[in-house]
């Protein structure tokens, strides 16, 4: 049975995380899922807008998303990206939770003749797999095991921590052990290393603007890995896959360090789990720093 | 949320605790900060910052305005949210410090103008208010020019390999930005959301 969900893609699946757009969009039709675009969708606010904009105009980027989405239809908004579901969603339970910033908010959209009920669901891609898809239909559709990779997942901050032990938390948040992503490894057929910082942080936006701030946090990250002997990081977070992935150079450079670990998307390994292309559905050429145990399967 | 925020002239003012729990986003919260420092102890790069939220918490107590709107700490959070779910008392701490931010950028705090994270949000805003998404390529050429025309072409050359590298791998987009279609109904939503927030809690 198919059923289709309202896509919320997020600025960088049209730049650095085209790969993760690509490989979703190739993996959920065969689970069942059909994504349908927010029409128009806009930037929101990630984790900076908020700083220059305000809360309330930066509540209002999220507002126009959900207002267009709702428009189409009452299905469920889904997003892979860990900002865009941090402000979507926040925003979202905000208008539910307030009267006051529903109605802000519903003024502001009043002046081009749009309103939002704050009546949607918003989930994480990933929520969705673990709650609704399962990992045994994930396995089902596996063709080519991914056996003898080894695995570190690496979640990050935002996609599970920010409700975390808030009224606002779901079953899938768990801000110090979450194991969702050792479950896609396995699921794939690979083996999921015991990667103790899942959840250290890789300084975000902060990293891109002052790497003297963050470039340490990346290297712990990658030496944890190495030391296990990681074939690969698999991440869900578009920030984390790049940062982790374009400052190993850099990295190697100021700590003398010698990195050169490949950086996917969990949708990556799923997509070539499935049998998909590796380059056309799970867009492995558009790694910086390529995996040949995947790229050759 | 009408409260003023209050002349920083003097060093203590207590109205200024008053002004962040009445109209600083999820400031009504800090009302139950017990000084326990589990959000300071969690943080990622609290190392770096000069006081760290437990402290910088009770300088508003204090009231001291200036301090608090001054201080590097709200400038260098990395928007983690361990300190937000590590909290016993629930105080949303990473919302409270990006709204703190906000404020000293509305209030033209020259530290506001300086910081790394202010330089950024302005260049991304940009962006999203212009084109209705946020082009990478752009944020960061113009995050870095924001440091003068050399510091901005010793940090593009700086990261020219990265770039290289984003572009080879089709991950930087090249030609015109991706715009949305209705950039002007974005526009105005924003510029009615502006105008809201500030006929609301107008900070100083």
């Amino acid at each position: 049975m198919s059923r289709t969900l309202t896509y919320y893609p997020g600025c960088s699946s049209q730049a650095s995380a085209v790969h993760l757009d690509k490989s979703l969009r190739a993996i959920l039709p065969p689970l069942g899922v059909q994504l349908r675009d927010i029409d128009d969708w806009n930037c929101c606010g990630a984790s900076v807008g908020h700083i220059e904009a305000g809360h309330l105009a930066n509540s209002a980027l999220s507002a126009r998303n959900l207002a267009n989405a709702k428009a189409a239809g009452p299905e469920d908004v889904v997003t892979p990206c860990a900002a865009c579901y941090l402000n979507t969603h926040y925003v979202n339970e905000s208008i539910r939770g307030s009267e006051t910033l529903k109605g802000d908010l519903n003024e502001a959209l009043g002046v081009v003749g749009k309103s939002y009920d704050g009546s949607l669901h918003v989930r994480h891609i990933c929520e969705l797999l673990v709650t609704d898809i399962g990992m045994d239909a994930v396995k089902a559709q596996v063709k080519k095991p991914l056996t003898g990779l080894k695995v570190a997942g690496y979640v990050g901050c935002q996609t599970v921590r920010p409700f975390a032990n808030t009224e606002r938390a779901n079953k899938f948040d768990s801000y110090d052990d979450p194991t969702f992503l050792d479950d896609f490894t396995q699921a794939c057929g690979a083996e999921a290393l015991p990667f103790k910082m899942r959840t250290h942080c890789c300084g975000g936006s902060v990293s891109v603007m002052s790497p003297d701030k963050g470039l340490h946090l990346i290297k712990e990250l990658l030496e944890e890995a190495q030391k296990l002997g990681a074939d690969v990081i698999s991440t869900p977070c578009p920030l984390c896959q790049t940062n982790v992935e374009m400052y190993q150079p850099e990295i190697n450079k100021r700590f003398g360090t010698g990195f050169n670990i490949p950086v996917v998307f969990y949708s990556q390994l799923m997509a070539v789990a499935f049998g998909l292309d590796p380059v056309k559905d799970a867009g492995l050429d558009q790694n910086i720093i390529k995996s040949d145990k995947l790229l050759g399967r | 949320m009408n409260a003023i925020s209050p002349n920083p002239s003097r060093a203590y003012d207590l109205n200024f605790a008053r002004y962040v729990y009445e109209n600083i986003d999820g400031g009504e919260r800090l009302r139950m900060c017990m000084q326990c420092g589990a959000c300071s102890g969690s943080c990622p790069i609290g190392q770096q910052m000069d006081h760290g939220p437990r402290k910088l918490f009770m300088m508003i107590r204090a009231g001291m305005k200036e301090a608090v709107l001054t201080s590097n700490t709200i400038w260098n959070c990395v928007s983690c949210y361990n300190c937000v779910v590590r909290c016993p008392r629930k105080v949303p701490i990473t919302y409270i410090l990006h709204d703190l931010a906000n404020l000293a950028v509305r209030e033209g705090f020259d530290a506001a103008k300086k910081a790394d994270n202010a330089r950024f949000a302005k260049a991304f805003m940009w962006s999203a208010r212009k084109y209705g998404r946020t082009d990478e390529r752009l944020v960061t050429g113009i995050y870095y020019f924001s440091f003068g025309l050399l510091e901005g072409m010793k940090r593009g050359m700086g990261n020219q390999k990265i770039a290289l590298n984003m572009i080879k791998t089709k991950r930087m987009h090249l030609g015109m930005p991706h715009a949305i279609k209705a950039k002007d109904e974005l526009q105005n939503i924003l510029a009615k959301a502006q105008e809201i927030q500030d006929r609301h809690g107008k900070g100083a």
